[in-house]
């Protein structure tokens, strides 16, 4: 399998603020790759660098084996784009704006439009303006999607879509990879992310600071577990790699890490274990583990 | 009264909203129409040049139809000269801050959603609209009062400065009910405006078709009702009363509506557009057109506007300037050449400098699309950053070349008919055109500003307007002759007072085109600004 993106040690300064600060992003070539950061961590910009769009101070980048900044137009050929804010042509229809886009990387299937149109019950004779976020954010997924570009670059494209519109994009964006088509995803929306990407970077302040498959991920992490025991469980709350327990009355919950996870069951079922839950990490926490003491400094501000 | 529960805590709002935008309409309309009823005295500074100027707009149906009915010509006095120069686009200036400023505090406010946020308060439905209203009729009133003491302090009788200052904010409150309907029966903001102002546009024409052949026409348009106050000439107050009653009717209706249509409705549904591009909007070309049509084609009738009224009063000139040898102070003689020819080629230049306006804002379509975040759109497609930013420019030049034939084709319409000679049309036409490499300067500047500096594009006005402060007034401030050669169109030869030379053409052809070369090359270079 090959790489789409290819990016090492990238940086990207503004004036005085520091957008990126060297950043890496790996995605392969039919997967459908998640982009995970919070607010102002640089998922944009990156994306606006590997669309040429913006050019990088320091570092490597490459774009279906081109440099973006040097062949940004032949690059366009092959890949779409939905921003993440979407800025349509107020006085433009819906129609018009999707036949303008599919001129000009050269037409479009007008079969596929005509679905997609449908699923997502988009309305193409509305001019922009009168288009709420969410059809401003259909009519460049349409566009996007309708396309026969092999490389798709999504900016938060579920950003003001109802569930139900959501759930059609998730089959869209299946199905775009199981015709070999790779995605590069960016969100803050864990769940769709969970459910829709093989591998997923997540970035923070301009770096990256995990990447890999959500499994090997969760290898590296913890089991969250919660258990009710006949006698209180106090002495595992002190056992090597359990983290963050508490006992109340018959109830104990805690964080374990994996390779110690057998031991803090058996140390449970030693105590006399009723009942029992165990789960894998949600990307929830993986995210809250990395953006932790963002969270906890918060929490001292309020509560000096 | 439940529907205005709120009112005086959202006129509050309002004012504190928008303390700096009307605090700038309020002192812009009283300082240009103050400063020109002082300088009235100064131009006309004695009953002969007062007879003269009666007699040159008495006699022109051009004139009047750009001025007014001209009440008192026969036995002209400085006031009536006052309300001629000023009444009219003083009146206009009112109604366009009324429909601006109505429409922003209603329709528009809907559109944003922001009205939701308010009205889901303890607010009454007629809240919002009332308050807008009662602001925007203040500020006509104190405009009115701030300009009749101004009329009166700088030797203006006192019954028509209050009349004609009088006439003028009635115009602007009619106005304040007409925005405050349009704002029911549209269901956007801009379509608001469209309504409004196209409200505007007739009521201008009627009153200009009524006063040209003096008929019933000016009744049916606010503007004509409010000049027939007859201001320093012999003054009746009732048309003025006529105005406030049809503006308090128009309010009641908007109240009227309001009551029967849902938040962020309208009367009118949006129209339905067509679902699919044409052939020619899927091109760079023909994509950047369709943004500007409307522009081109308001900026092509304003332009053939003002020609007409040069051409109209081109023949006039011939025989007035005998009478009265000062009109020649109105613009710069070329040593050498007879009237006519110099006033052709003031008015051209004119022309030339209007049309830079338009080419300005033409070429920084870039400069907005990139801000507004609509150029990423384009720029991630195969179109590349050159072909974006020169499908913008071939719009521009296009636009720029049919803006200045307009103004051209306007003198030699009015000139040809004055004179009976046809030719005078492709005559006029030519001489407008010598302009346009001048014009072309301007675009090219603002391609390169926009080029190297993305988010100061807008400093691409400082060049243009420099040239417009030297051009227009240059003579009035006495600044230094060096001045002028910063005026692009300073180089070009003043046809027909001077032999045409295609040489001073040609060089700002090539200026222009490095510019906008330069402009695409930094283009290139640079990062594409995020909003």
């Amino acid at each position: 399998m090959g790489t789409a993106i290819r990016c090492s040690g990238l940086s990207k300064t503004f004036g005085a603020s520091t957008a990126l600060d060297g950043l890496d992003l790996e995605v392969a070539t039919g997967e459908i790759h998640g982009f995970l950061g919070p607010n102002g961590s640089g998922k944009t910009v990156t994306m606006r660098i590997l669309l040429g769009l913006l050019r990088h101070d320091r570092g490597d980048v490459q774009v279906l084996g081109h440099d973006p900044w040097v062949d940004a137009v032949s690059l366009h050929r092959r890949l779409a784009y939905v921003p993440g804010d979407t800025n349509l042509w107020p006085n433009l229809t819906g129609g018009e704006i999707i036949d303008v886009l599919a001129a000009l990387r050269g037409g479009i299937d007008p079969v596929r439009t005509q679905h997609l149109v449908q699923r997502f019950e988009l309305d193409l004779g509305k001019k922009a303006r009168n288009y709420s976020k969410g059809n401003r954010q259909k009519v460049a997924l349409v566009a996007a999607l309708a396309s026969d570009a092999e490389l798709l670059v999504l900016d938060e494209p579920t950003s003001g879509l109802d569930p139900v519109m959501e759930a059609i994009f998730r089959e869209h964006a299946l199905e775009a990879r199981a015709e070999g088509r790779t995605v590069l995803l960016s969100s803050h929306i864990l769940g769709e992310v969970e459910q829709l990407c093989d591998r997923v970077t997540i970035i923070r302040r301009g770096r990256t600071v995990q990447s890999g498959s959500l499994a090997e991920m969760r290898h590296l992490t913890r089991t969250t577990v919660t258990a009710e025991t006949e006698r209180p469980a106090h002495g595992v709350t002190t056992m090597e790699g359990v983290h963050d327990a508490h006992v109340d009355g018959d109830r104990i919950g805690f964080e374990v890490d994996d390779d110690r996870l057998g031991s803090a069951i058996a140390a449970l079922v030693d105590l006399g274990l009723c009942s029992l839950t165990c789960h894998p990490p949600t990307l929830e926490e993986l995210f809250l583990r990395h953006y932790g003491d963002q969270l906890s400094e918060g929490n001292t501000v309020e509560q000096p | 009264m439940n529907g205005l529960v709120g009112l005086a805590r959202l006129v509050r709002f309002v004012l504190r909203r928008d303390r700096v935008r009307l605090t700038l309409w309020v002192s812009a309309l009283v300082a240009t129409i103050g400063l020109s009823a002082f300088s009235m005295l100064n131009v006309y500074p004695d009953q002969r040049s007062i007879d003269a100027y009666a007699r040159l707009f008495g006699d022109n149906p051009a004139l009047t139809a750009f001025a007014g009915p001209g009440y008192g010509f026969d036995h002209p006095n400085i006031g009536v000269v006052l309300v001629n120069e000023v009444q009219l686009w003083g009146a206009i200036a009112m109604a366009l801050m009324s429909i601006f400023l109505v429409n922003r505090h209603t329709r528009a406010e809907e559109d944003s959603e922001r009205a939701e946020l308010v009205r889901s308060n303890p607010v009454g439905r007629h809240a919002p609209g009332a308050a807008s209203i009662l602001v925007l009729a203040l500020m006509n009133v104190m405009i009115g009062v701030a300009l009749a003491l101004v009329f009166t302090a700088v030797g203006y009788p006192v019954a028509g400065s209050w009349s004609l200052a009088g006439s003028m904010a009635m115009v602007g409150l009619v106005f304040v009910g007409i925005t405050a309907v349009a704002a029911q029966v549209m269901s956007t903001g801009r379509g608001t405006l469209v309504l409004a102002n196209g409200v505007l546009v007739v009521a201008f024409i009627l009153r200009a078709l009524g006063d040209m052949a003096d008929n019933w026409l000016v009744w049916a348009s606010p503007i004509g009702v409010a000049q027939r106050v007859r201001a320093f000439a012999d003054e009746r107050w009732w048309p003025l009363a006529l105005c406030a009653a049809v503006a308090g009717a128009l309010v009641v209706v908007s109240f009227v509506v309001a009551d029967r249509r849902d938040l962020g409705a309208g009367l009118l549904a949006p129209r339905h557009g067509s679902t699919t591009a044409g052939r020619w909007l899927v091109h760079p070309v023909g994509f950047v057109a369709r943004q500007q049509r409307g522009s081109i084609a308001a900026w092509v009738i304003g332009l053939f506007v003002t020609g007409a009224v040069f051409g109209s009063i081109a023949h006039d000139i011939d025989v007035y300037i005998e009478a009265n040898p000062d009109f020649a102070d109105i613009f710069t003689m070329v040593s050498g050449a007879d009237l006519t020819s110099s006033f052709f080629a003031a008015a051209a230049a004119m022309l030339g400098l209007v049309a830079g306006g338009y080419a300005v804002n033409a070429a920084l379509g870039p400069y907005h699309e990139e801000r507004a975040g609509r150029a990423e759109s384009l720029l991630a497609s195969p179109l590349g950053r050159t072909r974006w930013a020169a499908a913008h420019v071939a719009v521009t030049l296009a636009g720029a070349t049919l803006t200045v034939a307009a103004g051209g084709l306007g003198v030699g319409i009015t000139y040809a008919v004055s004179v009976g000679d046809s030719g005078e049309v492709a005559r006029q036409l030519g001489i407008a055109l010598v302009a346009l490499p001048a014009v072309l300067v301007f675009v090219g500047l603002t391609v390169l500003v926009h080029g190297v500096w993305p988010r100061g594009a807008m400093a691409a006005w400082a060049p243009y307007t420099v040239t417009a402060i030297i051009v227009f007034f240059g003579e009035l401030l006495q600044l230094p002759e060096w001045t002028r050669h910063l005026s692009p169109f300073e180089y070009l030869p003043s046809v027909p007072a001077e032999p045409f030379d295609p040489v001073p053409l040609l060089v700002e052809l090539a200026v222009a085109a490095a510019l906008t070369t330069a402009g695409w090359w930094a283009l290139r270079r640079r990062d594409i600004v995020a909003t």
